[in-house]
């Protein structure tokens, strides 16, 4: 569902990303894991048509990312890391402009919003300006409408940050339930309790390359650990080991 | 004094880091744009301001009168505009900057952090007043052929304008942070400045120069400029500032040093008022300030997402941005006073050609009603470019951090841009073709003019909003706090350049051939055959060229938006 190819990102003489060759399949949850500056946002951005690459293919269901951008990304919900949004229109009508965005009809806009902003406990502040939200509620606005148009592919980075306990509990096992419906996820984080409770597989990319891709058992192989959790696994491999 | 040279380290060192994050080309472009634009407009203000002062030394008895009421009004207008952008940039550093959380946490008094952003918002709005006040001092100096002591007391009268101009605006943007609504601050402000321009346009607007013209209004007005030689009230800075300037031009050191002497001393008895009622209230205004804004008028009852049926029908990613485009418009309530502003400047342009005096000169009536008319289709264009500036150019960075939801959209960015496009488009559209077809009818122009008039701001209007639209997707400013100040970075001034290139061009292909029909016309001919094909290749020259204009500029924007 989502394959990147040789994905390559540099700015001036600095390689962001360097050479990503990464294969998701269909309704599997992909943890992208990795130290600060490490290119885990740029690799995102480039995924969701936000940023072009210096090289290489991002391919979702298929279609390129380069040659057909319209085509892959409407089978995108995409969630940065920060919850920039439009500030002067309410949480309801940001719904509706991502509804038009991404083509969901009149005719179960209304009942599926509703639906999204009671799940994600917005309801009551849906006509409000989006300026008056906390950071969180923006955030949960993003992931709600992100969702409107049933995704095939999600991108998300750093899904948790500004969420409380019980948000992060919600999108956990949302997450797992799109996964099981056939919802291709690809997820960069820093929680590394996180990826390794939900993720089928996970990358580890340090200085623009990937250094470990598999299971956290594959991982643990690669670090030449015999136990440990992915926390050990992750610092063995970036380097980042206190001594 | 250490903290104070701390909160201010920052804002030195970003002002020395700043072109570091430029090749060396585009800085080298960059500071050769700034440079030339500023030097034009300098030696044009110098220029004018001479030949003005050059000839009211000419005239009898009045000249001198004339020549210091001139330098009155100039400080008059400096003064306010002074005040307008003190109020503006205080309220900025002081309430709004994105840095003052960060201050705020900081182990320093509020009385210091008041202090450091005062200073900064000193400098920031007096430095172009003052650069570009130095051609009408140098003016003055050399007509009147002052020495040296006229130039320092210039320096020495116009700081102390510029710390009592922003230490008032200060007071009272403190004193009200605290006073007023929470969350209210910036929109009642950024009224209360732009008002204060709109009176000062009117008031000069009021004093109607064309009289001048008028020999029939001679007896009043000898009245009129016996009235404008007497002085000022002794209790305003700009009196102060005007007595010592003219006391310099006349050679009266003692009396310059003791107006400048009031200035200084009003300017450093502000400055300790303003610090001591800052340090004990301005920590309060900024804690009321980080409330929610509150709305001047509510948002109507109901989830808003409703559609009525009529916008069922339509939908679409185009649709989407197009509808935010509108709403966020106008749920800006810093866009209002703007709104107001130009339909202020609006009624002043079609007022002026309601008392232009086509019937006092000696020249034919009906070729100076079609000359105005030919001139005003540029002038319209200039309106609307200024329009355009201030709403088209900084539309594409307006989407400021929330540009991600454009990229990640399935949208193309050129899809995008003819969005943007149209939205614009259409108003400004409409709002040329008012100004030049109200003008025209003022005027009384004859048919063949209103025709032109009309049809050449239909071809121009989509040229200068494409030019805005482009060149601000080409030079996006997405972290910018205040995306309409935009238009004085690189490409705001790249896009004024070119769009008033682009008018200039079309008006100067139209000129020949319609002053040829114009004439035929008059004299009872018809064209001659070379004059027909300059006619044909002339307009046809000039549709290429709005053409040009609208396709050039968007993809430029477009290809400088996605690399």
């Amino acid at each position: 569902m989502i394959a990147l190819t040789n994905l390559t990102k540099r700015y001036g003489r600095l390689v962001a990303v360097d050479r990503l060759n990464i294969a998701v399949a269909k309704g599997e949850i992909f943890g992208f894991i990795g130290p600060n500056g490490a290119g885990k946002t740029t690799t995102i951005r480039m995924m969701a048509g936000v940023l072009n690459p210096t090289e290489g293919a991002v391919l979702i269901g298929g279609v390129a990312m380069a040659s057909d951008p319209v085509a892959a990304k409407r089978v995108i919900g995409f969630i940065p890391d920060r919850p920039f949004l439009y500030e002067k229109l309410t949480g309801m009508e940001f719904m509706r402009f991502s509804a038009d965005l991404y083509g969901v009809g009149n005719g179960i806009f209304q009942k599926k919003a509703e639906g999204l902003l009671i799940q994600f406990s917005l309801y009551d502040w849906a006509d409000q300006l989006i300026e008056a939200y906390s950071h969180g509620m923006k955030q949960r606005l993003v992931i709600a409408s992100a969702l409107l148009h049933d995704p095939r592919v999600i991108i998300v980075d750093e899904p948790m940050v500004g969420l409380d306990p019980a948000g992060i509990r919600m999108v956990k096992d949302l997450l797992r339930e799109l996964a099981g419906k056939g919802t291709t996820i690809f997820m960069s984080t820093h929680t590394l309790e996180i990826a390794e409770d939900l993720c089928d597989r996970i990358g580890i990319i340090h200085r623009g390359r990937l250094v470990a891709l598999g299971t956290t058992g594959d991982l643990r192989g690669t670090a030449r650990l015999i136990e440990g959790d992915l926390e050990e696994v992750f610092l063995r491999l970036t380097g980042k080991e206190t001594p | 004094m250490n903290d104070l040279g701390v909160l201010l380290r920052p804002r030195l060192l970003s002002f020395k880091n700043g072109s570091a994050s430029q090749t060396a080309g585009s800085r080298r472009i960059r500071y050769l744009l700034f440079t030339g634009m500023g030097l034009a407009f300098w030696v044009g203000a110098f220029l004018i301001f001479y030949r003005v002062l050059t000839y009211f030394q000419g005239v009898e008895e009045f000249g001198d009168i004339l020549a210091r009421k001139l330098l009155s009004m100039v400080l008059l207008t400096f003064f306010s505009l002074l005040l307008f952008s003190s109020t503006v940039t205080s309220l900025s550093k002081l309430y709004l900057s994105r840095d003052l959380m960060l201050v705020h946490s900081m182990p320093v008094s509020g009385g210091k952090i008041f202090l450091a952003r005062w200073l900064e918002s000193i400098v920031d709005s007096s430095w172009m007043v003052i650069l570009f006040s130095l051609p009408v001092f140098l003016s003055y100096g050399i007509v009147y052929q002052a020495g040296p002591f006229f130039y320092m007391t210039a320096g020495m009268a116009l700081l102390p304008l510029c710390v009592i101009a922003s230490a008032l605006s200060a007071l009272a943007v403190v004193v009200a942070a605290v006073l007023l609504p929470a969350g209210r601050i910036r929109t009642v402000f950024v009224f209360f400045g732009l008002l204060m321009i709109i009176a000062l346009i009117l008031v000069f607007r009021l004093m109607r120069p064309e009289r001048l013209v008028n020999p029939e209004t001679f007896a009043t007005l000898v009245l009129y400029l016996r009235e404008m030689g007497a002085p000022g009230s002794p209790l305003l800075p700009i009196t102060w500032a005007l007595d010592s300037l003219n006391a310099a031009l006349s050679g009266f050191k003692g009396e310059a040093i003791f107006h400048l002497a009031l200035a200084w001393s009003c300017a450093a008895a502000l400055s300790f008022v303003l610090i001591r009622i800052a340090g004990k209230i301005y920590s309060l205004g900024y804690t009321k300030a980080q409330t929610t804004v509150t709305r001047l008028f509510p948002l109507r009852a109901g989830l808003s997402g409703n559609r009525h049926r009529f916008f069922e029908r339509f939908s679409g990613p185009a649709w989407a941005f197009a509808v935010k485009e509108f709403r966020i418009f106008f749920r800006d309530q810093t866009q209002w006073p703007q709104l107001f502003l130009i339909a202020a400047l609006i009624l002043i342009y079609l007022y002026n050609f309601s008392v232009l005096p086509l019937g006092h000169t000696a020249i034919q009536t009906i070729y100076l009603q079609n000359l105005f008319a030919f001139l005003n289709m540029g002038l319209a264009a200039f309106v609307l470019t200024a329009i355009a500036a201030r709403f088209v150019y900084p539309a594409v960075s307006c989407e400021g951090d929330a540009f991600w939801i454009v990229r990640s959209a399935p949208l193309s960015l050129r899809a995008f841009l003819w969005v943007k496009f149209t939205v614009y488009f259409l108003p400004l559209l409409l709002l040329s073709e008012i100004l030049i077809v109200s003008s025209n009818i003022l005027l009384q122009v004859t048919p063949f003019m209103m025709v032109l008039s009309v049809v050449t701001v239909f071809l121009m209007v989509p040229g200068v909003v494409a030019l805005g639209v482009g060149l601000g997707a080409a030079y996006p400013d997405f972290r910018s706090e205040n995306p309409a100040q935009s238009v004085t970075s690189f490409g705001g001034l790249l896009f004024m350049l070119l769009a008033a290139g682009f008018i200039a061009v079309v008006i100067v292909l139209e000129a020949g051939p319609v002053y040829a029909v114009l004439m035929a016309g008059f004299r009872g001919r018809s064209l001659s055959g070379l004059q027909l094909v300059w006619l044909v290749v002339s307009f046809t020259l000039v549709l290429v060229l709005c053409i040009l204009a609208v396709i050039l500029p968007m993809r430029f924007g477009e290809r400088r938006l996605a690399g």
